[in-house]
């Protein structure tokens, strides 16, 4: 894959707060990259900086090749879409009026900026309500005209941080199901969140950033590959049957074993194939199995390992 | 120049929607030189006199509140998160704040241009053949004005901050400048702080050029608001920064 913007030892500091450590980056043409962490990870101010609203200390960003410097800084940005975790909207003017503003920024006019607009509201499904205020809209409505005023002028790479903050499941699944639409049409999508279901859903790689320091980087199913060095077993035995305690500790591998009531829990090393002699055990002890479900690791388990705290902290 | 005429619209636009903004550069300054007026007209031989000297110097006190309007356009609530959006875009910094100022002033300038108007249908002399004057005078002071309010933006990054300080700024030299009530009788010492107020040079060259048919005051003027104008723009251009927006 060919690479669109690389970020190079970014550091920033506020008021001698170190928020971002030494990160470096690149996102490759095409794909939707995931900055994940817990607020105050560091995430919205890579954006910022991103999108030059915010010095950096050290570090360099390289735009298709080119160091991006204060002269190229307007060129930069017109490649850019940039969804802002608030929202960013005029309350007052209508969809249409607010989608049009903003694409004229760009420096769209004439039909083609009526085209775009209207391209941009049908994306977002909004063209029934083009004409209507901004201020009657749902949560969820406001947040995707936030995204069609971002994408409407055509943008190589969009930036979005956290935009479905504070919005309904249906709504969220619309602009998760949008961004797989950009993507499929070929657009870069830098994504910012802190919900992991998210991140499942529509990364193509994710970065895991805390304390401002990258600590994880790669596809959702390598990060879990290289993480995750334990599984989980969960066996529920029929009412009624005697339940094993002792001989779990004596199989390769196991290094935790529970039991409460007519279940067992048991943390085994990831790749020792060792549940046949589980199941033997237990069978040996006169039990029976009525249900064995297998935990795979999730995103959030992998997170907890890498930091040692939940997300939403 | 297409991009930043945009925001400028969009920004003359906003202003035109706040009726707060409408009625305090308006319907406020009428009601005031109306009370004002009224309480005063038994110090004066006529009693027009009395409302003749409060419609000029709380127009000029107007167009020193005009700086609450670009603060209000700068940084307002409702207004600085699209105004995130703008310093995303590739407008540049000076388009931002350079756009504020000229829709604030023209805002303000409209308005106060419609005040004078009905108070010359009321009767109130503004200068007669030398209204124009008036009118031109006008314009620098209320571009001034707007500067100054975006540039205490700039440097305090907070419409509430800007506006308490500016207002607290403005109250006070329209004090010490005679707009509420002439200190030039109270004494030579009150006389003499009372001069250092922009405020009464601008009521004196507006009294000469309406009532003396005096003129040298308007040259003056004119400089010396552009100049303080481009001074506050220098200002800005050095203390404006996208982050004060975040």
């Amino acid at each position: 894959m060919e690479k669109l913007l690389e970020i190079n030892s970014l550091s920033k500091s506020f008021k001698g707060n170190r928020v971002l450590d030494n990160i470096s980056f690149l996102i490759e043409k095409g794909e939707v990259l995931c900055l994940l962490g817990p607020n105050g990870a560091g995430k919205s101010t890579t954006i910022n900086i991103l999108l030059g609203l915010l010095g950096r200390d050290s570090g360099t960003i390289t735009y298709n090749g080119k160091v991006v410097s204060r002269s190229h800084l307007r060129a930069y940005k017109q490649k850019l879409g940039v969804v802002p975790q608030d929202l960013a909207l005029y309350e007052e003017l209508s969809a249409q009026q607010n989608a049009r503003f903003f694409t004229s920024l760009y420096g769209l006019r004439g039909s083609n900026l009526d085209e775009a607009v209207e391209e941009a509201l049908q994306f977002a499904g909004l063209t029934d309500r083009r004409k209507d205020k901004v201020k009657t809209f749902s949560g969820g409505m406001k947040r995707r005209l936030n995204i069609a005023c971002a994408i409407a002028h055509h943008p190589e790479l969009v930036i979005m941080d956290e935009p479905t903050v504070g919005i309904d499941p249906q709504s969220r699944n619309h602009i998760l199901d949008s961004i797989k639409k950009l993507q499929a049409d070929g657009i870069t999508i830098l994504y910012t969140t802190h919900y992991m279901e998210e991140v499942e859903a529509i990364s193509s790689r994710i970065i895991i950033i805390d304390h401002g320091k990258i600590i994880a980087e790669g596809t959702k199913e390598k990060l879990k590959e290289n993480i995750q060095s334990e599984k989980c077993y969960h066996i529920e035995l029929e009412e009624g049957s005697p339940v094993p305690t002792e001989g779990f500790y004596d199989v390769e591998g196991v290094k935790e074993a529970k039991s409460d009531g007519n279940k067992i829990d048991i943390v085994s090393l990831r790749g020792v194939e060792n549940l046949d002699r589980i199941i033997s055990l237990i069978s040996d002890a006169g039990a029976h199995i009525r249900n064995i479900a297998g935990e795979e690791a999730s995103l959030e388990t992998v997170f907890l390992k890498l930091t040692g705290r939940k997300l939403r902290n | 120049m297409y991009r930043f005429f945009q925001i400028f619209k969009m920004d003359l636009s906003n202003n035109f929607k706040n009726p707060v903004l409408i009625n305090f550069n308006s319907v406020f300054a009428i009601v005031m030189i109306l009370i004002m007026g009224f309480l005063t007209s038994g110090n004066y031989a006529n009693a027009m006199d009395a409302y003749n000297y409060y419609a000029v110097s709380f127009l000029i006190f107007g167009m020193m509140e005009g700086a609450m309007t670009a603060t209000n356009c700068f940084m307002e609530r409702d207004i600085k998160k699209p105004n995130l959006r703008i310093l995303s875009s590739p407008c540049g910094k000076f388009p931002i704040y350079f756009s504020k100022m000229l829709a604030s002033f023209l805002f303000d300038y409209i308005l106060h241009l419609l005040v004078a108007v009905i108070l010359l249908i009321a009767g109130i002399n503004l200068g007669g053949q030398n209204m124009g004057w008036i009118f031109l005078m006008m314009i620098p002071v209320e571009f001034s004005s707007a500067a100054l309010g975006v540039l205490f933006c700039c440097i305090f990054h907070c419409e509430e901050t800007a506006s308490t300080i500016l207002s607290l700024f403005v109250s006070v030299i329209a004090f010490l400048g005679g707009a509420f009530f002439s200190l030039d009788g109270l004494g030579s010492t009150l006389a003499a702080i009372s001069r250092i107020s922009p405020v009464k040079m601008l009521i004196d060259v507006f009294f000469a050029v309406i009532y003396d048919n005096n003129l040298s005051g308007v040259l003056p003027v004119l400089f010396i608001s552009t100049a303080f104008s481009a001074l506050c723009i220098f200002g800005c251009q050095k203390t404006f920064r996208a982050e004060d927006y975040l």
